[in-house]
């Protein structure tokens, strides 16, 4: 179950003019603080945050928006950052980064990644789940050539991080449509 | 009446020689700052001028007088900056001030703009359009991908104003041949505000760590170089971060004025010094930023 939020769409209603570039701590606060009451309103375990439309997102921006949604959401619930350009997820990269945090996103026209802290091991894994699809350990352990150990450690630290999802021992990638 | 002269090139080193012309800070009686003689100013020499008189009526000051310069050209660039409309309000001016509008054309990129609040920024950087992204291009070479990254490095520039001055400040950017210094054109960025310094704005939260050599270099080193900001939150502190690593792919220069200190990161093209301490005091902070002509077209 996933919801769309296109930011685009937030940005316009929140400061109720024609903007397009995400900048400034305070509109990056208001905008956050839209997508947690529609968050806690709708219930929905992933939200997709639509980036389509958007023109610069600076860093005081990106911080306030996409680390603290980080920070501050519910354990359970999932963020996925659609449609971003490539200042956009460079900007949204060195900000997560900076506060070991990290986020699934998908690049305009590209496919999934991990934006932020995340070690070259744990994309390996990642990239191995979205490819594979859901699965445990073992199956995470035979595909890359690992041991057990360090298979079922990437996974539960992308687990962890919210990364993925994982019930009952299986560990599926986060939905993205 | 004590009289500052305002040196012939009013630029970031030309706001030194202004500084020592105030004759201490802040002033025992009005200032007159004649600008008669001058031929040229620089974005960070309009700015910082509004600054000191933002900073002297803020004080309570009489408000000083400015004699405008004498040369047509020079008066009507400073019209086209947008400097007078600004001025008036902050100076009482003596001589001709032409009528002319503030412009913007192929060398005044952005004319200077009051930030006073983060909605400033808002209008600013969503008022960029496409305009200043062809004359990126045309003036610096710039690809088309550098435009958000300028966009982005403007917008962190300004709200350093509105997080950490405590009042107001200006902005502008032109583009200009800098043949002095590197033969090249270049896109300048100036920011100036009248607040309180980025010595007094890290007081609380780096001076313990600093004891005796807490100063006003101090500050600049820790905010500039150290990515420290006053606030405990992690997320802080990125924004200069952020420009500096966008200028080291454009080898670019940023520079920071405040009190009495001058820190530059200094790329290979200029021979800058990377810190000047012991400067005659100017209030608040004047941020810089140069931006070359990449490669050859």
């Amino acid at each position: 179950m996933i919801q769309t939020i296109r930011l685009n769409d937030v940005l316009r209603e929140t400061t109720q003019r024609p903007l397009r570039d995400l900048v400034t701590r305070p509109t990056g606060a208001a905008i956050r603080g839209r997508i947690q009451e529609t968050i806690l309103a709708t219930g929905f375990p992933t939200t997709r945050l639509d980036f389509s439309g958007v023109g610069f997102l600076d860093f005081s921006c990106a911080d306030e928006i996409v680390a603290k949604l980080l920070r501050d959401s519910a354990a359970d619930h999932y963020l996925v950052l659609w449609d971003l350009d490539e200042t956009q997820a460079e900007a949204i990269d060195h900000v997560l980064e900076r506060q070991d945090l990290a986020v699934v996103a998908v690049p305009r026209g590209g496919s999934p990644l991990l934006l932020g802290a995340a070690s070259a091991e744990l994309r390996l894994a990642f990239r191995a789940v979205l490819e594979g699809g859901p699965g445990d350990a073992g199956r995470l352990a035979s595909r890359l050539a690992w041991s057990l150990e360090r298979a079922a450690d990437a996974l539960q630290l992308l687990a962890l991080r919210r990364l993925v999802v994982a019930a009952h021992g299986t560990f599926s990638p986060l939905p993205l449509r | 009446m004590h009289v500052v002269d305002v040196p012939s090139y009013l630029d970031d080193k030309g706001i030194d020689t202004l500084a020592q012309g105030l004759g201490g800070w802040p002033p025992a009686t009005r200032l007159l700052f004649d600008a008669r003689a001058t031929k040229w100013a620089s974005p960070f020499g309009f700015t910082a001028l509004l600054t000191a008189g933002q900073a002297l009526q803020e004080l309570g000051a009489e408000p000083s007088r400015l004699a405008v310069p004498d040369s047509d050209d020079v008066r009507s660039y400073w019209a086209k900056a947008g400097f007078f409309r600004h001025a008036a309000d902050l100076f009482e001016l003596h001589g001709k001030v032409p009528r002319r509008a503030a412009d913007e054309s192929s060398d005044v990129l952005i004319p200077i703009t009051p930030i006073r609040a983060a909605d400033d920024v808002v209008t600013l950087v969503n008022g960029l359009g496409e305009r200043v992204a062809e004359l990126l291009s045309e003036n610096l070479n710039l690809e088309a991908r550098a435009t958000p990254r300028f966009g982005m490095s403007l917008s962190e520039a300004c709200q350093n104003v509105v997080e950490h001055a405590g009042t107001g400040g200006w902005v502008a950017v032109h583009a200009y041949n800098w043949r002095k210094r590197l033969g090249r054109r270049v896109v300048v960025i100036a920011v100036s505000d009248a607040g309180v310094g980025f010595r007094a704005s890290l007081d609380a939260a780096e001076a313990r760590k600093y004891g005796d050599r807490w100063s006003d270099a101090a500050a600049l080193e820790a905010a500039l170089i150290h990515n420290i900001s006053r606030f405990r939150d992690p997320g802080r502190g990125q924004g200069l971060a952020m420009i500096k690593r966008y200028l080291g792919a454009w080898q670019g220069k940023i520079s920071i004025r405040s009190g009495t200190a001058r820190l530059a990161i200094v790329p290979a093209w200029d021979d800058d010094i990377p810190l000047a301490e012991g400067l005659a005091f100017f209030p608040g902070s004047q941020l810089q930023i140069v931006i070359p002509e990449q490669g050859a077209k």
